[in-house]
């Protein structure tokens, strides 16, 4: 029997990659727990408080976009739009061209993973360096990120000490603190020489035109230190309603992401620097970016553009853990990249239409989720629209048959005691869908088909005063 | 994932038995009733009942779903609640099925059954009152919730119910919150993750060398002694509703 | 038609075909966001002392203890930002005391002292802004960072420094030394930014 895609590449995944991604996610579901237990004690509260703020946000976004264009615009910053990938990245490099920036530093978007916007920069004769540490190192590998907080989940320092070695930057040494000082000293001029920076933003806020930036190696804030022009590249779903939701996001991300009170450095953007100021951006432009969630708002499933991407969802998913990121072959992995990245794919819905399936619909990802998510129920909607566009789900025994036998009782009935012997067991009857399969690492519980039914029929007494 | 259940006003009860207690665990549907009846419960069993139809639901294919959904509305029709040793059919009841209907016209009918639909835990201790079992039962047991109990009382309901039988030890274990890696296709159509996903719960389980591992939920059991006798490392497997009717037989 | 045009025309679309739209949630910040160890006798200097080292950073009770544990931990050079420029005595005892932060001092200047807006005692978070920081550089690239801080700038959460935004275009809160954990996991401090936080008070 054939089967789904990401149980082969899990099937085949190096044992050594398995386990780095497995115990680092468990660690990380782990912190995740400790600390929103021990600060807040029950969570839920917290958590559905915020997917209801986004969810609002969301609802209203025509009126919150253009709030937000207009409280960026007053402070300032130029704003652009972009429907598709093709228009983010030119509109990316009309402002370097317009502003003659040549040098180009990254702070980690997945935006820009989304356009794939450093191939394109450079195929355009601009250098664009990533200067996350995972990042960078994704990048020198031409590699693709495994985690949307932790890029490089799926490497080991071995790897990464091979890499710099390869790039110049020093002889192999796999120790990861000189791995990091080497990366410091390497990107620290990198922020120098750069003209402009291309960041994302973790939240506008539509009232003040307040950006947000959060990180902790403090790579967005030396690029917004080293450079003149400022870029952030946008989804058009990043905005909160107020200055003061941000407490209720912020308290949640970082402890989210990873178990951290807050991240190292959260930054409040509403502009250039100031002029006073020597270092800093001279501009700033905001690039909102469609790319698909406008299509997502209009779906049944446009409650994933609550996401505040903290990748608690996949720390804790069974499945992220024994596939891995690059299983979803796409930006976005686990159980978020298994809604959006099909969502996001628009046209190409069916080339990502098993991701839906890879999910036992456990619902620990909804249990973890900052925004509340029912990520679950996401999945499932796209299974049923997977199905309606006949897209082929190899595993899946056809459930026709399966709905004739169950809304006939008496064939029911019959087929349970034909089923003792298991020869005669209709194909479709659960729960053994696909009894060879079933088998090949399981065994099956004797059948024993009717048998509650004539006990219950022919019991002798029955009520209250009947002994146990 | 929350169910709201309309009060438990009498003491008349529909028993869904499932169709995997129907074709495997005759035991657990038996130990249902015994437990029920136990507690003063006049039960009736709809004779037309076969299945929740979550497998169509859980592989897309709505259609095929609804049309056992609605034959399920049309037998369990009345308005005693509809009680259901499974976790996870009882949340096809009340959380799956709404969720097909949102646009069909008869999902009023659905919601109606919905809310007075019980997972046996649940009922016992928040539909009935009763939080402290009777009888004895001297083992050692690891408990596993079902995934679909998740944001639901039966799990909480579970442990207050094992947690009050005399002699019963309740032993806990790693990654507890971690799916069981059944996931109904799933297990099929994922062989090679749900059997890992299988393997590390058994790791974790077989650690605290419980007497049974017991669940609310035959399905995870099913999956999990199956990948255990298949490896030759034989799991004894409980229903809490088995362990409840033990309790009251071992009980001098 | 234009990028904006089409993008709010799609999203007026998906919105109009609405059944109903949430409604803003009814709240309180300080209800919902305020972690229940937060101790209510606890002051606010003591909390953030505690929850700063808990971050991994520094509390210092002087700018004369501030100095000296910059020398024993390896500087050599400090940049005192003008409004702490009156402290040069203290750290010239141990240091040298550079005047003037350049872009071209990155690599030069071991530790820079620079003045806080304020600090949030709940997550031992140092305020820094625009107006505040001499040179965003300074307060960024060089190994230690001290961040004096203004004992009537101290808020007790993250909610009241929230409510209290300064206007200001570039605010960064600073929570402990720069850090990453994407080497396998193992927490390494000083990727980019400072690799010592520390502060006191004024
Ligand atoms: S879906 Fe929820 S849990 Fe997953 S990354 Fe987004 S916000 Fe985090």
């Amino acid at each position: 029997m054939a089967h789904q895609k990401i149980d082969t590449y899990a099937a085949t995944l190096n044992p050594e990659v398995r386990q780095a991604v497995r115990s680092n996610s468990a660690a990380g579901t782990e912190k995740r727990y400790e600390v929103l237990g021990s600060d807040f004690g029950n969570p839920d509260p917290l958590r559905k408080l915020a997917g209801a703020i986004k969810q609002h946000t969301i609802e209203h976004l025509d009126q919150y976009l253009e709030q937000a264009e207009r409280s960026l615009t007053a402070n300032g910053v130029k704003v652009h739009f972009a429907v598709s990938t093709q228009d983010a990245r030119q509109a990316v490099l009309d402002i370097l061209q317009q502003t003659g920036c040549r040098k180009v530093v990254k702070s980690k978007s997945m935006i820009s993973e989304e356009i794939h916007l450093n191939d394109f920069l450079e195929e355009n004769g601009v250098e664009s360096v990533e200067t996350d540490l995972g990042e960078y190192i994704i990048q020198i590998d031409h590699d693709h990120p495994s985690h949307i907080v932790k890029p490089i989940l799926h490497k080991n320092r071995r790897d990464i000490a091979k890499s710099f070695e390869r790039e110049g930057l020093g002889d192999y040494n796999d120790d990861p603190e000189t791995i990091t000082r080497r990366a410091r000293a390497f990107l620290r001029q990198k922020y120098l020489q750069a003209d402009a920076a291309v960041t994302g933003a973790n939240f506008v806020v539509a009232e003040s035109g307040r950006m947000v930036l959060v990180t902790n190696e403090g790579n967005s804030r030396f690029c917004l230190a080293g450079t003149r022009v400022h870029i952030a590249l946008i989804g058009v779903e990043k905005l909160v309603p107020h200055d003061r939701d941000l407490a209720v996001f912020l308290n949640l991300l970082a402890r989210s992401a990873t178990g951290q009170q807050l991240t190292v450095y959260t930054e409040f953007l509403s502009g250039a620097a100031l002029p006073a100021q020597p270092s800093g951006p001279r501009e700033m432009h905001v690039v909102f970016v469609d790319n698909g969630r406008v299509d997502t708002l209009a779906s049944n499933c446009r409650e994933i553009l609550r996401c505040i991407r903290c990748g608690a969802c996949m720390n804790v998913c069974p499945v992220y853990r024994q596939a891995s990121g690059h299983a979803y072959r796409s930006v976005y992995p686990g159980p978020l990249g298994a809604v959006l990245s099909p969502m996001l794919a628009g046209k190409g819905f069916a080339q990502l239409g098993d991701l839906p399936k890879a999910s036992s619909l456990c619902g620990a990802c909804n249990e973890v989720c900052p925004v509340d998510i029912p990520i679950p129920d996401l999945l499932l909607k796209l299974r049923n629209r997977a199905k309606e566009e006949h897209l082929p789900s190899p595993g899946s025994p056809p459930m026709g048959g399966f709905a004739l036998l169950a809304t006939a009782p008496m064939l029911w009935r019959t087929a349970m005691h034909a089923g003792i012997a298991l020869d005669l067991t209709p194909k479709g009857l659960i729960p053994v869908p696909a009894l060879q399969e079933w088998l090949k690492i399981r065994t099956l519980p004797a059948w024993r088909g009717g048998k509650f039914r004539s006990w219950y029929k022919n019991r002798p007494a029955q009520g209250k005063d009947r002994q146990p | 994932m929350a169910n709201t259940r309309t009060p438990v006003t009498g003491r008349k009860v529909q028993l869904m038995a499932t169709c995997l207690c129907d074709a495997f665990y005759d035991d657990v549907a038996r130990a249902t009733v015994e437990v029920l009846e136990h507690l003063g419960c006049e039960i009736e069993f709809p004779e037309g009942q076969t299945c929740c139809g979550q497998p169509a639901f859980n592989s897309g294919d709505w259609d095929a779903s609804r049309k056992i959904m609605r034959h399920t509305v049309k037998t369990f029709s009345g308005d005693a609640p509809v009680v259901i040793p499974s976790g996870s059919c009882a949340a096809m009841l009340f959380h799956g099925a709404p969720l097909e209907f949102e646009k069909q016209p008869d999902a009023p009918e659905v919601q109606a059954l919905a809310d007075r639909t019980w997972e046996l835990a649940d009922f016992i201790v928040n539909g009935l009152g009763i939080t402290q079992w009777e009888g004895r039962l001297d083992a050692n047991v690891a408990f596993h919730r079902a995934c679909h109990t998740r944001g639901t009382e039966s799990g909480p309901a579970a442990l207050q119910l094992l947690g009050s039988i005399p002699g019963l030890k309740i032993a806990a274990f790693g990654e507890a919150e971690q799916c069981c890696g059944f996931g109904g296709t799933f297990s099929v159509a994922f062989p090679h993750i749900s059997g890992s996903m299988g393997r590390l719960k058994l790791e974790h389980v077989m650690e605290t060398h419980p007497d049974f591992l017991v669940s609310g939920d035959m399905s995870c059991l099913m999956h999990l002694s199956g990948l255990a006798n298949k490896e030759g490392k034989p799991l004894q497997i409980r229903h809490i509703a088995q362990v409840l009717r033990d309790a009251l037989i071992q009980a001098p | 038609m234009s990028h904006r045009d089409q993008i709010f025309q799609g999203i007026r679309q998906a919105i109009t075909a609405l059944p109903e739209r949430a409604a803003y949630p009814d709240y309180d910040t300080a209800a919902v966001t305020t972690p229940r160890w937060l101790p209510a006798a606890e002051e606010n200097e003591t909390l953030f002392r505690k929850r700063l080292t808990g971050t991994g950073g520094f509390f210092f009770e002087s700018p004369a203890d501030c100095a000296a544990w910059l020398k024993k931990d390896g500087a050599k050079s400090v940049y005192l930002a003008p409004e702490v420029a009156h402290l040069a005595a203290d750290f010239a005892a141990h240091l040298e005391v550079v005047p003037a932060y350049t872009r071209d001092a990155v690599d030069r200047i071991d530790a820079a002292v620079t003045v806080a807006h304020g600090a949030i005692a709940e997550s031992g978070t140092v305020i820094l802004t625009d107006s505040g920081t001499p040179d965003r550089l300074a307060a960024l690239a060089p190994w230690w960072h001290i961040a004096v801080v203004p004992r009537t700038g101290l808020v007790r959460t993250i909610g009241e420094a929230i409510a209290a935004l300064p206007a200001d275009p570039g605010i960064v809160w600073v929570t402990g030394p720069s850090k990453t954990a994407d080497v396998e996991g193992i927490l390494i401090q000083g990727v980019h930014g400072p690799g010592r936080q520390g502060s006191f008070f004024l």
